[in-house]
């Protein structure tokens, strides 16, 4: 496969990937599933932005958010049956009972596990033995900035363990079982190592003091502008929304089975941060996965890093001590 | 299938020397679709190939059946939710009928997932039991009232023109949630509930599926 040339790198030499927004496909049908599918994204981001900017304070906690983000997953699988964007990735009962599981996974053991050594839990201590303050004048600031800066920080900490994970070792191995899907579905984003989305959960934001109104706003953005990262359908993204915000065509190129390909396109909800530190490619791709789509299950998803670690260690110990024996092949980091 | 084999008239049991009457409907799909007389057995599995011949499926004969083993099936395998089956085909008169016998192990797990869930919740409900009989927590909770009271949030001046609702006193409802605990039982609830609901949804639409799928299969071209 030739490639095609992205800045310094060949991306889609070892397996298809679509490069370049002139190429990609565009929602089919008519008028009205036209304007549909190009303008729900922007007006689900009003929505929710006027929603949580307005809400009375009763109405504003955290379990409405909760209450909202059931409604919005069960009408984005709607929108993935009604408008796939590749017929391959579609959602099977297998698929939806195991995404669920892992989603399941986070909302109880990962969360328990979370109250203890979280970004929360750290920043507490770190604050309690430092005695500094939070940045409190933030709380002064416009609640939309206010809003915008927590989503940036928090990503901004999302694209730096994400492309860190993808370039050391032991991070990557944490991090690789999240490669194996094969397909993007609404939650997806929920599969992997347990380890990997406690690492990827960490964030500094808990440094500074928001408006609890003004996490909310936050949330709203993720939810209607990071969840589109796993999401089976076809869209016409407006330009500007591309432009600024990760989308799936993005993150389907960091899924693709194209080892360079995957090397891009690492924040969470703002892509911005990849076109600042150079690591953006636009386009998209259908064919994920690693070792040629072999489905990781989720036995083998729980102890992958620990196996792999494992080996690893060995297999460089037995270098090391000059065992000069047959080393067994180990995994590249070939996220 | 798991277990000695049988023959077809005696299906082979999940383990020997211990039969599983009803219990086994959990994780297996029994069941058949008719197919056409005229077709001999090979021109019928000849046409059931493109469902079994995926990459990684081990088929094997079992007597006049054909037993087939997905270890790993792709997400889109059409039997993925199927990993072990038997087909075998059955005359009676002058009709036929295609048998199969098949074996999930993402139903069975399915079916166990509730359980987990509810020892998360048991397990969310005794580290709260036991946290607050420690003797840090009284500690805790000493230092937390002692801390100073926090100051009340004002909005912008843009969001105040905006019109929107003024933020609330922090130091207001601190009592409310005193004496939860840290961890809440109610999600682990919710998911066991949640996956009994999708093992039903599972239970009934794959076998339903399968049938479809194997009745459309037979009723195609022969593979080549």
């Amino acid at each position: 496969m030739a490639g095609v040339q992205v800045g310094k790198r060949i991306i889609g030499a070892d397996a298809p990937v679509t490069v370049g927004w002139e190429n990609i496909g565009r929602v089919e049908g008519g008028p009205i599933k036209q304007f549909v599918f190009t303008y729900f994204q922007p007006a689900m981001l009003l929505l929710a932005i006027g929603f949580w900017y307005y809400a009375p304070n009763w109405l504003a906690v955290a379990s409405t958010a909760i209450a909202i983000r059931l409604g919005w997953t069960v009408l984005l699988l709607v929108l993935e049956w009604v408008n796939p964007r590749y017929s391959s990735w579609q959602l099977t009962w297998k698929e939806f009972a195991t995404d669920a599981f892992y989603v399941a996974l986070g909302m109880t053991f990962l969360r328990m596990v979370d109250s203890y050594v979280g970004d929360g839990a750290i920043i507490a201590a770190v604050q309690d033995a430092f005695d500094w303050d939070k940045f409190s004048w933030f709380t002064g600031l416009p609640l939309l900035v206010q809003a915008v800066l927590i989503s940036m920080i928090f990503d901004f900490g999302q694209y730096w363990m994400h492309r860190a994970m993808h370039n050391w070792y032991p991070l990557w191995l944490t991090h690789a079982p999240h490669h194996y899907i094969t397909q993007l579905n609404i939650n997806k984003g929920a599969v992997g190592n347990p380890v990997e989305l406690f690492l990827i959960g960490l964030g500094i934001g808990g440094f500074f003091d928001f408006l609890p109104r003004a996490f909310l706003l936050a949330g709203a953005i993720g939810m209607t502008v990071g969840i589109y990262q796993h999401i089976n359908v076809r869209f016409n993204t407006p330009r500007w929304w591309r432009y600024i915000f990760n989308t799936t065509e993005h993150h389907s190129v960091h899924h693709s089975q194209d080892y360079e390909a995957t090397r891009s396109n690492y924040s969470g909800t703002w892509i911005i941060w990849d076109r600042i530190f150079g690591t953006c490619v636009d386009g998209e791709a259908e064919l994920l996965g690693m070792e040629g789509g072999r489905r990781m299950d989720i036995g083998e998803t729980m102890v992958f890093p620990f196996r792999e670690g494992w080996r690893s260690t060995k297999a460089a110990l037995s270098r090391r001590l000059g065992g000069g024996a047959a080393v067994q092949p180990q995994l590249e980091p070939a996220e | 299938m798991s277990g000695a084999s049988g023959t077809l008239s005696a299906p082979r049991t999940a383990m020997v020397g211990l039969s599983l009457p009803l219990i086994d409907h959990i994780w297996r799909v029994r069941g058949a679709v008719p197919i056409d007389p005229a077709l001999s057995p090979e021109e019928a599995f000849a046409r059931l190939d493109p469902l079994l011949r995926t990459p990684g499926t081990v088929l094997s004969t079992d007597g006049e059946a054909l037993a087939y083993d997905k270890p790993n099936p792709s997400a889109q395998d059409k039997l993925a939710t199927f990993t072990r089956g038997r087909l075998w085909i059955e005359r009676a008169g002058s009709g036929a009928v295609l048998r199969f016998d098949l074996f999930s192990q993402a139903l069975l797990m399915c079916f166990l997932a509730p359980l987990l869930f509810l020892g998360f919740a048991q397990a969310a409900i005794a580290i709260n039991a036991w946290e607050a009989a420690s003797p840090e927590a009284a500690e805790k909770a000493a230092k937390k009232d002692a801390d100073k009271a926090k100051p009340v949030r004002k909005l912008n001046p843009v969001d105040e023109f905006l019109g929107a609702p003024v933020p609330e006193d922090p130091s207001k409802k601190k009592d409310e949630k005193k004496d939860k605990g840290r961890h809440s039982p109610d999600e682990g609830y919710f998911l066991a509930g949640f996956f009994a609901l999708v093992y039903l949804a599972g239970r009934w639409l794959e076998p339903f599926l399968v049938r479809r799928r194997l009745r459309a299969a037979l009723a195609g071209p022969p593979a080549t």
